[in-house]
């Protein structure tokens, strides 16, 4: 019997809506909770997504999807694989695992408001997709790094990062909170699926896995590129609710475009960044992260968000200027910070990979090779104290990232320094305009106070390193250390061979 | 290229075939194919089709439109899915 195709009935299916006789359609949807602002209720049922799939289909493709990322992982089980990985290419494993795995849970709990307080029932069931979308992502995150445990306990930081204090964690904690669970459905639409899945997501699910494959780790790559064909899809809820939300508000949708892109860009300088022009090894690095950035954000995110009529955000500049300097100031503080870490960072310096920086950043050795230089001269006088921190960095009261990581120390346009805020009595210090001027306008969504304000106020005891390190959970078999113990500093104890330069 | 679109396919077997049925669903339009081991970005300027006939015809089986997104890890322009066929595309 021939069948008919979804075109014809799945509308009438998918538009199923409650009639509401004892109570009000306010009352069900609330304004905090659902956000509808100046869209009344009934521009909210011309939602339509553009990506169609009925419930057999899913479940005949997430099927498959999770046949093929456990086949991989049974088969590569048996072999030695994992042990042949580069020690710095798997701290990009790490990293990913601790940073990401309970973040996708976090993005079940935000699926779940748009499936309950969305404004159109063909949006509700699309977020119900997405909630089993990312319990899967959850569950295949915590399993695939649940097996090397016994391995490495910096592994076991998949599932424990969430629960400590470490301070990228908190960073991402005030991140994700602020757009993923203390909004309302509209704005988690445009902030989660429109800005970061359409957007960032594929710099680290996607463009990350070509290092992956390069380096080795198809496991890895496999699990990653599975796991975003999940986000291509779900991400389209952000679509139809931008266009309504155009038509009744452009100024709010763009304020959390602008907003939301602007964090992302900020942690994902930190995360995405030193795996790819770091951590990967220079021998399997075909692209800088710059260059996945202007092909993923710059060039195919760019032009999915002006062809709705939105504007370039306005701190656009910055945000490209920001990609010759905010990951690398960011690696070199991870490196300097890396017992506060629970990854083994690659200082990714040696004479070589300093060539391959050059080239990609002409003006890297201006901006960081005097300070690597330092770090080397008293690596290798073994003066290893005075490559390791004593204190804090102050730290953003909006990104919760270093003051300076949006700048470098000889950089002109940007340089080091706090950009404050005194408000009720009380200083704040941001990183850059755009971090002063979010929080000045989403103060109530984006308030968290830092690792450092903590340990002014005596949360953190005792207020030294050692007592920094037990608040943020980190044991001496977790803390991150050089990945290569050094041995990359050796050479600079020769100088430079002239006919190898 | 001005304005491209079109699917970013992750690693898989059928990579050619269904490359093959992109190239032969849009004839008139220059196909450009960025190959980057783990994905492979296939795109042309402003619209991009492929039907689920062609690609039945260069995979040699049946083949739903769905199963498309097994392979979809992402994709430039905005999406219409279909039953008989998927379209990017992206007004300029």
């Amino acid at each position: 019997m021939a069948r008919m195709k979804r075109e014809e009935w799945f509308d009438i299916a998918s538009d199923v809506d409650w009639t509401f006789k004892f109570v009000d359609r306010e009352a069900v949807f609330p304004e905090w909770m659902s956000g509808k602002g100046k869209a009344p209720f009934e521009a909210w049922l011309s939602w339509d997504e553009p990506y169609k799939i009925s419930y057999p289909e899913y479940v005949a493709n997430q099927r498959e999807k999770e046949t093929a990322a456990f086949a991989v992982k049974s088969l590569l089980r048996r072999s030695k694989t994992f042990d042949q990985l580069d020690e710095g290419w798997k701290s990009v494993h790490k990293a990913h695992y601790g940073a990401v795995a309970l973040i996708e849970f976090l993005a079940i709990l935000s699926e779940l408001r748009m499936a309950r307080f969305g404004l159109a029932p063909k949006w509700r069931n699309v977020a119900v997709f997405g909630a089993l979308d990312e319990l899967r992502h959850t569950q295949l995150t915590l399993a695939f790094a649940h097996e090397h445990i016994k391995e490495d306990p910096q592994y076991d930081w998949a599932h424990k990062a969430y629960h400590t204090n470490e301070w990228g964690i908190v960073a991402a904690r005030a991140l994700f909170d602020g757009f993923m669970m203390n909004p309302n459905a509209v704005d988690i639409a445009i902030q989660l699926p429109f800005t970061f899945e359409t957007g960032f997501t594929n710099m680290q699910f996607v463009a990350l896995a070509a290092d992956a494959l390069e380096s080795g780790d198809l496991n890895f790559a496999n699990m990653i590129s599975s796991i975003q064909t999940d986000e291509a899809r779900h991400a389209q809820q952000g679509h139809p609710t931008l266009e309504i939300l155009m038509k009744h508000d452009p100024d709010r949708a763009q304020w959390l475009v602008d907003k939301t892109f602007w964090l992302s860009a900020r942690l994902f300088a930190i995360l995405t960044g030193p795996a790819m022009d770091y951590y990967t090894p220079l021998a399997q690095r075909r692209h800088s992260y710059k260059e996945f950035m202007q092909e993923w954000i710059i060039e195919q995110y760019l032009r999915t968000i002006t062809s709705y009529g939105l504007k370039k955000p306005w701190y656009w500049q910055e945000f490209v200027d920001g990609l010759d300097t905010w990951h690398h100031s960011l690696h070199l503080g991870v490196w300097f910070w890396r017992p506060t870490v629970w990854w083994k960072p690659q200082a990714g310096v040696s004479r070589a990979e300093r060539r391959w920086l050059l080239s990609k950043y002409p003006d890297w050795e201006q901006h960081f090779g005097w300070i690597w230089d330092q770090l080397i001269e008293n690596v290798n006088a073994g003066r290893i104290d005075k490559t390791l921190p004593e204190t804090l960095p102050w730290l953003c009261n909006t990104c919760q990232l270093p003051i300076g990581t949006a700048a470098s120390p000889s950089n002109e346009k940007y340089p080091i320094r706090s950009y404050q805020l005194e408000h009720d009595g009380y200083t704040y210090h941001f990183c850059s305009k755009p971090c002063r001027q979010i929080w000045w306008k989403d103060r109530d969504t984006q308030h968290m106070k830092t690792i450092v304000e903590r340990l002014l106020t005596g949360e953190i005891n005792p207020p030294t390193v050692e007592g920094i390190l037990g608040y943020m959970g980190l044991t001496p078999d977790v803390m991150g250390d050089d990945a290569y113990k050094y041995r990359w500093a050796e050479e600079y104890r020769e100088p430079p061979k002239q006919a190898a330069e | 290229m001005r304005n491209p679109v079109g699917p970013v396919l992750r690693m898989n077997d059928d990579m050619d075939a269904i490359i093959a049925a992109i190239r032969a669903d849009n004839p008139n339009k220059e196909v450009e194919v960025i190959d980057r081991t783990a994905y492979v970005r296939v795109q042309a300027e402003d619209e991009l089709t492929v039907r689920r006939a062609t690609l039945e015809d260069h995979l040699g089986r049946p083949f739903q439109m769905h199963e498309l997104e097994r392979v979809l890890s992402s994709f430039a322009g905005r999406i219409e899915s279909g039953t008989d066929s998927i379209r990017w595309y992206l007004a300029a």
